[in-house]
């Protein structure tokens, strides 16, 4: 468990410097792109730079807690987008849309349930589980759903109020990505299922021989991931005004988990928190900002943000090694 | 017995007369060329290769093709890659294995599939291209005229947006997949306009990959470095929504001009009628469906002739749809098509 040995001491400290890092670009950034481009140093840009990485910050805290716990969930864009794409289809039924959008978060839920099962219980490790999963899930959604568009019915007004409305003028995207990460991160660090998460994280073996409940733990993990996937969907919905399925076979999951590693949270588990995710969600938007004004290309622009997600891997090697301990207690 | 003998040979001279009358009349109402081209489609083999059924495009063609299949009694099989060039690659390596009769392709982009082209036309194999053109040209193409496609939309901007009632001359081209035909094309087309009118600012070319959230994304950004900005082209309605809904967002519904294609789905009409687009040139994907059913027709019609002897062009229909005409068969519906 962090802070419990000299060892821990240790990689606490380097782990804070990685963020502090994570956060000096990000401030050198800000500060280069605030004397360099016009306009962006307004407040309507800043605004915008957080309503774009909102969606992003929301998937990562889900990513980030699984991460915690020692998994890792490549099938949060997959149940984005066919939870939220299933909601808007039970709507067509002539259901009522709120009660179409519970419907969508239980079968969400479900898959949350499946995946943490054969990862805890029957012990696939997570990125081939959630791999496998991810790719059911989406191909599933695509033979029930025709169309890649799902447009949700017109005039929800708290679908509309989600993608327009504010609270004292800060978009209800940017809340709700905040008031997500607000909760993970009390439930991280203030609870005890938080500490267990941390405790399975570290080192499942000793934490089930402990007497922890890890097999529970992992599975409540991914279904927590699920609906912060589905809450991230709805953002989106109520952003553009329906969800587009092909997102699935965008490049979505390596940003967002660029976010997590690059924030800090190793892929060792048992380290890292939500102000990790914050550190890179910032940074990530202030990159993609900054590289949309400055025009430049799509490759550029993935080229840039894959040789940051390659470094921040690196440094997550070097600052956590794997060790024999780390690799006879699982690898992700 | 006589009289009895004459009207049994009348009335056996009446039948027969009679019998000759209907050969000749059948003969008559036979459809020149009609049974041999019943015959040169029955029992053919057609492979068509998408970028992804899950678009109303595809979705849109298909249905034509299915019915044209179904009345002439050929084989249409559909090998959806799912947006997966990698898939779409062994798609058509099996494709070309199987050695259809004809194999229609909508192309991811120029390359990929060039060299794959020119293999299946050596085996023998007719290939017929739709909407999206390789670098390699196949026995025929049926789709857009994509240079024609990006000069109509830039110039749809141009008109807006060189007046001297315009708020600014800056446009914004929010591209699709770059390497994809459509996009390379489009580019020329914008150009020449862009030449022609000097005075346009093209301020942002970013692509938004066909993603509506993406266009959101970048036409939230542009707009707080152009908060004067006149006018957005895109490339697909269903991605174009998120740009509308970006400039809603920002109250500037008025001052911004948002001009897209596509392929003339009713949700595109829907997103004219609520505010969110301004101008969708629409290629009617049903009709486009139509003249390649023609075309698939014409190809199985000549086994004799050579895959890749005869090189042929057709560009499809593109109506203007706005406000006023955002009805009727500019907004087709799945279900009108079946």
């Amino acid at each position: 468990m962090p802070g419990s040995g000299k060892s821990d001491d240790r990689r606490l400290g380097f782990k804070a410097s990685q963020e502090v890092v994570v956060v000096a670009i990000s401030v050198v950034l800000f500060v280069v792109f605030s004397a360099t481009l016009n306009n962006f140093l307004s407040q309507g840009n800043i605004i915008a730079i957080l309503k774009n990485v909102s969606i992003l910050g929301t998937l990562a805290v889900g990513m980030g807690f699984v991460v915690v716990g020692r998994g890792i969930d490549l099938t949060m864009v997959a149940v984005m987008v066919v939870g939220v794409a299933f909601s808007i289809w039970v709507s067509t039924w002539g259901i009522d849309f709120t009660l179409a959008v519970i419907c969508g978060a239980i079968l969400v839920a479900a898959i949350g349930l499946f995946t943490g099962v054969m990862v805890a219980v029957a012990e696939v490790p997570p990125i081939f589980a959630t791999l496998a999963i991810a790719s059911s899930v989406y191909g599933s959604g695509r033979i029930v759903f025709a169309s890649d568009v799902l447009y949700a019915p017109p005039d929800i007004a708290w679908l509309k109020f989600v993608g327009n409305g504010s609270v004292l003028g800060v978009p209800m995207s940017v809340v709700i990505f905040g008031a997500v990460a607000a909760m993970m991160g009390l439930f991280l660090r203030k609870t005890r299922f938080g500490r267990l998460v941390y405790a399975t994280g570290d080192n499942p073996n000793a934490a089930r021989t402990t007497g922890l409940p890890t097999r529970p733990i992992i599975v409540t993990q991914y279904v927590i991931s699920a609906l912060i996937a589905f809450t991230a969907g709805i953002i989106m919905t109520g952003l553009v005004t329906g969800i587009d399925t092909r997102l699935y076979n965008s490049s979505l999951i390596y940003d967002v988990l660029l976010v997590v590693v690059l924030g800090g949270i190793g892929l060792s588990g048992g380290q890292g928190g939500v102000r990790n995710v914050i550190a890179g969600t910032i940074l990530v938007g202030i990159l993609t900002n900054g590289m949309t004004i400055l025009n430049f290309s799509y490759t550029s622009q993935n080229l840039i943000k894959s040789v940051i997600l390659l470094g921040a891997l690196a440094i997550d090697a070097i600052i956590n090694p794997r060790d024999e301990q780390t690799s006879q207690s699982g690898d992700i | 017995m006589k009289l009895f003998n004459k009207c049994l040979l009348a009335g056996m001279t009446a039948l027969a007369l009679l019998g000759a009358a209907q050969a000749a009349g059948a003969q008559e109402t036979d459809q020149v060329g009609r049974a041999p081209y019943l015959e040169s489609l029955k029992g053919k083999k057609v492979i068509f290769v998408p970028i992804s059924q899950g678009m109303d495009l595809n979705q849109a063609w298909v249905m034509v093709w299915q019915r044209h299949a179904a009345r002439y009694g050929f084989s249409l099989e559909v090998r959806d890659p799912n947006g997966d060039t990698n898939a779409g690659i062994r798609a058509m390596q099996g494709a070309i294995a199987e050695k259809p009769d004809l194999i229609i392709v909508q192309n991811p982009d120029v390359q990929t599939y060039a060299r794959l082209l020119k293999q299946a036309q050596a085996a023998g194999i007719k290939v017929l291209q739709v909407n999206m053109q390789s670098a390699t040209q196949t026995d025929s193409y049926v789709g857009n005229d994509w240079i024609e496609m990006g000069r109509l939309e830039m110039g749809e901007l141009a008109k807006h947006c060189t007046g001297p009632n315009a708020v600014s001359h800056k446009v914004v081209w929010l591209a699709g997949v770059q390497t994809g035909a459509a996009n390379i094309y489009m580019r020329t087309g914008i150009d020449e306009v862009l030449k022609a009118n000097p005075e346009l600012q093209l301020v942002s070319d970013q692509p938004a990959d066909y993603i509506s959230e993406k266009a959101r994304q970048i036409t939230e950004t542009v707009l707080q470095q152009h908060p004067d900005l006149c006018g957005i082209m895109g490339i697909w309605d269903n991605a174009e929504v998120g740009a509308g809904a970006a400039v809603a967002a920002a109250g500037k519904q008025d001052q911004v001009t948002i001009v897209t294609n596509g392929a003339g789905a009713a949700t595109g009409c829907e997103s004219i009628k609520n505010g969110l687009l301004d101008v969708i040139f629409n290629f009617n994907a049903p009709i486009q469906g139509e003249i390649a059913a023609q075309q698939i027709s014409e190809l199985l019609q000549h086994p004799d002739r050579k895959a890749g002897s005869e090189k042929t062009i057709f560009f499809g229909p593109i109506t203007r749809v706005d406000k006023t005409n955002a009805t009727g068969r500019n907004c087709w519906k799945p279900e009108d098509i079946k």
